[in-house]
This record gives structure tokens, sequence and C-alpha cells, in this order.
């Protein structure tokens, strides 16, 4: 597990704090505007949308909140939406076990973050317990 | 020009000025001092006079200010109130069960699924069954515009507390991308009767309620036979 760098070519679009439900509601229809900008498809606007409801979700149920950094640059020869989680909670003791199918360490359903995974084009998560979560997540254009 | 300090009335004059500085501390501000004999003390006196005469003024300002903050914030406490009441009211209005036909309940959602919001949904959705004892529910979700993880659980459970008091759910309007969406996610819903649109959904239930009724009225009629022999 690597920790999470960020570009500084990278355009910043706006940085979001997580501190009620609302906010997930709020969030995430900016990232859906945003991915309607980027000329994505509807399938793919929901595909982002979805994902970062799961990560907004964890961050608010399990780690009181965090904020949110919505950017947009170059990975990888792609033109990429990239948006990062950072919160400050408990952090994820097994990261390899929470990425698995049907775990959950709450009352979920256990897809939250393997699933989030598998709607994106690229998916990073860093963890320390006790100091935070971070994941990021990027859709190419 | 200023006369000389007459020292005989200097002691005197100093503390009255004294005695006005501490009435004015005390917040008796009605108080001034006499400026009438020009000499040295003057000036202070004259100076103390103006600062108490600024002083007021300020005072009245501020209590002026406090009046109209005080106005303004009970506007804003009646205001957020009324906000409170309509978001209540909101609540109850945005998830509504109606029976279009018999045996057949719907349940428009329309926007965001929180938690708050489905415990509503769902209690509002088995009194409806309860009350009118219809057996087919029809959820019908084509103004949800997200589907996670936490939502699909709630809808999973909304359907089987809905079971248990003998009513089937369908539910209906998943748009394609959402549809694909869920797969992504991994979810199962293989276990709930979906349908694409609310029509597909309606049409479902009718058929369904016409097998139901047919069957029942069958066997009355049998059962009017047998009574016959």
């Amino acid at each position: 597990m690597q920790e999470i760098i960020s570009d500084n070519n990278w355009n910043k679009l706006g940085i979001y704090p997580i501190v009620d439900e609302h906010d997930i509601v709020k969030v995430r229809s900016i990232v859906r505007q945003h991915a309607k900008d980027f000329r994505m498809g509807i399938v793919e606007q929901t595909r982002i949308t979805t994902a970062i409801s799961e990560l907004l979700r964890n961050m608010y149920n399990y780690a009181n909140g965090g904020d949110v950094v919505i950017e947009s640059g170059q990975v990888e020869e792609h033109n990429a939406l990239i948006i990062t989680c950072i919160d400050k909670g408990p952090g994820i003791e097994d990261v390899e076990l929470a990425m698995s199918d049907g775990y959950t360490s709450g009352m979920g359903m256990g897809y939250g973050l393997p699933g989030a995974k598998r709607l994106v084009d690229k998916f990073e998560i860093y963890s320390k317990p006790q100091k935070g979560t971070t994941v990021r997540i990027m859709k190419w254009k | 020009m200023e006369n000389n300090l007459d020292f005989k009335n200097a002691k005197e004059r100093i503390e009255h000025i004294e005695d006005v500085l501490s009435s004015v501390a005390a917040g008796d501000l009605d108080k001034r001092l006499q400026t009438d004999i020009e000499d040295d003390l003057t000036g202070i006196e004259e100076a103390i006079n103006i600062l108490i005469e600024d002083l007021t003024y300020e005072l009245k300002q501020s209590k002026k200010m406090k009046e109209e903050l005080e106005d303004k914030l009970n506007k804003i406490q009646e205001q957020q109130k009324t906000i409170i009441q309509q978001q209540e009211d909101l609540l109850e209005l945005s998830s509504p069960v109606t029976k279009v036909w018999d045996n057949v309940l719907i349940l428009p959602v329309i926007g965001t699924l929180d938690s708050q919001r489905t415990q509503i949904m769902m209690e509002n959705l088995l009194q409806k069954i309860v009350e009118t004892g219809c057996t087919i529910a029809i959820l019908d979700i084509t103004g949800v515009p997200t589907v996670d993880t936490q939502v699909a659980n709630h809808l999973l459970k909304t359907v089987t507390a809905a079971r248990l008091l003998g009513a089937d759910c369908i539910i209906s309007g998943i748009s394609p991308a959402i549809a694909q969406t869920i797969v992504h996610l991994g979810i199962d819903l293989s276990s709930i009767k979906t349908k694409a649109t609310l029509q597909d959904a309606m049409l479902f239930a009718m058929k369904k309620n016409n097998q139901l009724f047919e069957g029942k009225i069958h066997l009355e009629h049998k059962e009017q036979e047998e009574d016959d022999k």
C-alpha cells in the first residue's frame, strides 16, 4: 500500500467538507455535474456518481466526515477526473479484507469499497489505523 | 487668555471631576462638568464633557443596534421554525403510498433516499399494507438518480418487511445506466421482482391480480357446486 501523492499540475476544481448527510447529496450532484462537463455518457456519469456516493457514505458513517477534493488532470496519458476523499477517522485495519466482496464492518452490504473500485478506471487507497483513510478514484475522459 | 489657576477652587473642582467620573463609571451619563471659569483645568473639564457626550451617543447607537439584531434574530428563529415544519411536512409528503387498483399499492420514490426518508417511506408503506390489505406493492424508483449500496440495502429491507406482512413488492423504473451500475457494484437484487417501467409493473400486478381473483372465484364456484350437491 503506497501513500497517495498529488500531482501539482492537476487542476483543482473544488474542495468540499462532508459534515452531514446533506453534504453527501450535494457533493454527489457536483461530481455528476463535473462528469457532465467532461462529456461523459449517462452510464459513465452514473458510475462515477455511485462510486463517490459509496466513498462519501463510508466517510460519513465510519470516520465522522472528512474532505473531498475534485481535480482534473493528466494521468497515465489519460485525461482524468480525479476525486480524493480524505478522512481522519479510525482507519482500516486490513485494507485487503475491506476490499473483498461481502465483507462489512458495519451494517452495510459489504459491496461499497470493492464495488466503487469496479465502477472507476483507477482506484487507490491508503489507510493508517488511528490516523485516517485516503481514497482516490479516477475516471478517464 | 486663560486665567491663572485658582488653587482654592482647584481642589473643589477636581473633587467634582472625580464625582462626575465615578457616576459615569456607575452608568449615569446625565451629569456634566461646569466650564464657566476659564483656566488650566477648563480644557480637561471640556474634554471630559465631550467624552461623556460621545459615550452617550455610542451607547444609544449600540442599544439601537442590539434591538435591531434581536429583532432579526427573532425573525430568523421564526423562519427556522417554519423551515423545520416544512421539512417535516415534506418528508411526509415525499413518500405517498396510494392504492391505484384493487389489491395494488403504488409508492413513487423521487429524489434521494437517505436513512431518515427511507424510514418514513417504509413505515408509510407497511401501514398502508395493513390498512388496505393489498398484497401487491409497486415501488417506482424512476425519480431516484443514484442507487448505491445503501439505497439498495434500504430497498431490500423494505421489500423484506412488506413480505413479512404478506405483500409482494415490485420495483420499477430502473434505468439502463442504474442497472449496469448495480451489476458492477455486485449487488444481488434477484430476490426482488423488478420491472423496467411503471407500466410493466402495473401490467404484471394486474395479471397477478386476475390469477388471484380468478382462482378465488373458481374456488367459490366449486364450493357452491359442492353445496348444491
